[in-house]
């Protein structure tokens, strides 16, 4: 009988083991924290350059393959996109400077005033998507629970943008790596509810960085997909990130005039 | 003895009568094209006039701009109805005014998608609307309801959708956020040209909700006048009294609003609202380079053929003058004088002038009367630079006298050298010459 009870508890321990462990919720603050994680990891103390390729289809029209430079000084959140490839967008180039999003056109010579939440070059990439990580800043997050996503234990989390905040998509839901607090999907929704944009993160590389004294996680990969037009779809691969400062004059309209001469 | 110089010079003219009536055919064809070109390029105005204050603009507009942060800028008129107060006692040429949303989305169907200018209507206050939009599908009535829109054939085919299908608007709200709308197409107009090629009309009520707009604010309050040929100073008056009452009134520019919203207003550092008071003509200014080019091409045209029929004139002339050497002689001979002959010489050119250009104008007139008659269809590609779906020909009346007057008038300056050779020929060597 004993010898019987011991088999039953035994066996009752290994489905016991089995069976997957329920999840726990995060509270509002561990939701939080997961958030500011993603954009701590992200976070550069001093200035930015990457170089960026980035490929946009859509339906009925011909692929293009952007190459182009990103420069950041996220101190004082300045932003600047140079376009380096095709030939026809050489020279071209978008300017962050107090909010206010600056595009120019050396075919011109005239710099036109953009909404920040611009298509950039008409993709279905946005300033966004090449800035700073703030989601902690710009939205506030709820959790949503916990799930698989392929191969990956996933915290999914909703975010509603604060009030007041100038954002290109009111509503997102982001899906966390549980094991590098990294972002591997990310749904964008429209004011109307409607489900806008998805993307996907599926390769994230560090750099050190010498100004934050710790490593800086990028995406070197970022798979945009447009939900209401199908067909579209925009990737970007970061090729290369160079930390080191950058020209103090660099952020101005006369610098990016003078690279298109 | 003007009356005597006219029954000498109709004399004259009816004796040789081959030649004549052959000068005359070619002034006549020369005017009939000159009459059908100005008609074509007065049809299209028309037809502009027409097209774009339904789709794009009233004669006046009450519009302006609002600016949020100084980069971001929406064509709204906050209040609308508060500025319309001020300005209705002013227009009493006003036949009626409507308000107009203002806004731009991609349409996205199950096959395609296309970028459209959007109004949002009120289709009840727009009478003039049915009398330009001619439905091939659905109910122009249907659009008054929310979530519903009318495309032109055009589109609905790009968009391979018909009346009843569903269609997705995105458009990014006046912050930049992006929105959505899911609206039924309710109707499928027949095109009207380049204009409605890329306009669509949905409920006002759809356009405020898609930008997340108050239901006092529209685009534009849109003045639809008795005579258009106003719309410059009732412009002008409306401009003045908003500002007195309190409004900061725009500049006159003569660019249509979507020009100024890219190209300048995004530009300028301001914020809050700021009303632009313009007419159709500046919302079609983008357009009238079509006009000129037409006007341009039917000119130099018309300047080659004029220069052909005045040296032909010349010559015709020069030759009659030699015919009728020794009559001119033996006139001399019996005391006329050499400003009498020079006047018989001009007079008949002018009579010829005068009866050719009038013929050609009567045939110009028939011709387009037919023309309009016949409603041709021109091929989609002249339909988008014609601004016109059917050929349509305006002559005006008082334009067809102009060119009579000019005609006549260019057909007696040319006679000048021949008439000058016959007043100088001496009685005694005209009257010995053997022609």
């Amino acid at each position: 009988m004993r010898r019987l009870l011991l088999a039953l508890a035994l066996a009752l321990a290994a489905v016991a083991g089995l069976l997957p462990a329920r999840a726990r919720t995060l509270t509002p603050a561990e939701t939080d924290r997961v958030v500011r994680t993603v954009d701590e990891r992200q976070r550069n103390a001093g200035d930015w350059k990457a170089l960026a390729y980035m490929e946009a289809k859509e339906k009925d029209k011909t692929d293009v393959v952007y190459e182009l430079v990103v420069y950041r000084r996220d101190k004082d959140q300045r932003v600047m996109f140079l376009f380096l490839e095709p030939r026809s967008e050489q020279g071209k180039g978008y300017l962050r400077i107090d909010k206010n999003l600056w595009f120019y056109d050396p075919s011109v010579g005239r710099w036109e005033r953009r909404t920040e939440r611009e298509r950039i070059g008409g993709t279905d990439t946005r300033r966004g998507d090449l800035d700073e990580s703030r989601l902690a800043e710009e939205y506030v997050a709820t959790w949503k629970g916990d799930e698989r996503l392929g191969a990956f234990q996933v915290h999914r989390i909703a975010l509603e943008a604060n009030p007041g905040v100038d954002v290109a998509f009111p509503r997102l839901e982001l899906w966390v790596d549980q094991a590098t607090g990294n972002v591997l999907k990310r749904q964008e929704f429209a004011l109307s509810g409607r489900l806008m944009r998805t993307s996907y993160y599926p390769k994230w590389k560090k750099v050190w960085s010498e100004s934050k004294k710790a490593d800086v996680w990028y995406a070197e990969e970022m798979r945009f997909y447009d939900e209401i037009e199908k067909a579209n779809q925009t990737m970007v691969i970061i090729k290369s990130i160079d930390l080191r400062p950058l020209d103090p004059n660099l952020f101005t309209k006369a610098w990016l005039e003078s690279k298109s001469r | 003895m003007l009356s005597t110089d006219l029954r000498i010079a109709v004399r004259n003219l009816a004796r040789h009568t081959r030649r004549n009536l052959f000068l005359a055919a070619a002034v006549a064809g020369v005017t009939a094209l000159l009459v059908l070109l100005a008609g074509l390029t007065v049809g299209m105005r028309e037809s502009m006039l027409q097209s774009a204050s339904t789709l794009m603009t009233g004669h006046v507009n009450i519009a302006g701009f609002y600016k949020i942060t100084s980069g971001t800028a929406a064509p709204v008129v906050s209040d609308w109805e508060k500025a319309w107060e001020v300005a209705k006692p002013l227009v009493p040429e006003l036949v009626y005014a409507a308000p107009r949303g203002r806004g731009w989305a991609k349409a996205v169907s199950e096959t395609g998608s296309m970028d459209l200018v959007l109004a949002g209507v009120e289709i009840a206050r727009e009478p003039g609307f049915r009398e330009v939009v001619q439905v091939l599908e659905g109910r122009l009535d249907d659009l008054a309801r929310p979530n519903c829109i009318l495309l032109f054939e055009d589109q609905a085919k790009r968009l391979g959708v018909r009346a009843g299908d569903a269609i997705t608007l995105s458009a990014p709200t006046t912050r930049g956020m992006n929105n959505t709308a899911d609206v039924q197409v309710v109707a499928v107009a027949r095109s009207i040209g380049l204009l409605s090629a890329f306009n669509a009309f949905v409920s006002a009520e759809t356009l405020n909700q898609l930008y997340r707009l108050k239901a006092t604010t529209t685009g534009a309050v849109q003045l639809y006048l008795r005579d258009a040929a106003a719309s410059a100073a009732v412009a002008a008056r409306l401009r003045g009294a908003l500002q007195q009452a309190g409004y900061r009134v725009m500049d006159p520019d003569p660019q249509p609003y979507w020009q100024k919203l890219m190209l300048k207003v995004n530009s300028e550092d301001w914020t809050g609202q700021k009303l632009d008071i313009t007419t159709w003509e500046d919302e079609m200014s983008f357009l009238s380079w079509i006009v000129t080019a037409v006007s341009w091409l039917g000119g130099i045209l018309v300047t080659v053929l004029m220069v052909i029929v005045a040296v032909g004139i010349v010559n015709t002339l020069a030759i009659a003058i030699r015919e009728r050497t020794r009559e001119i002689g033996t006139l001399r001979a019996i005391g006329m004088q050499r400003v009498q002959v020079l006047r018989l010489t001009l007079l008949e050119a002018f009579l010829l002038g005068l009866g050719g250009a009038a013929a050609g104008v009567a045939v110009g007139a028939v011709v387009a009367a037919a023309v309009n008659a016949a409603r041709i269809e021109l091929p989609e590609s002249l339909q988008y630079f014609l601004l016109q779906q059917n050929l349509h020909l305006t002559v005006r009346p008082g334009q067809a006298l102009l060119f009579v007057a000019f005609v006549a008038a260019l057909t007696t300056l040319a006679a000048i050298w021949p008439a000058l050779h016959a007043a100088r020929l001496r009685p005694i060597t005209a009257m010995h010459h053997v022609g």
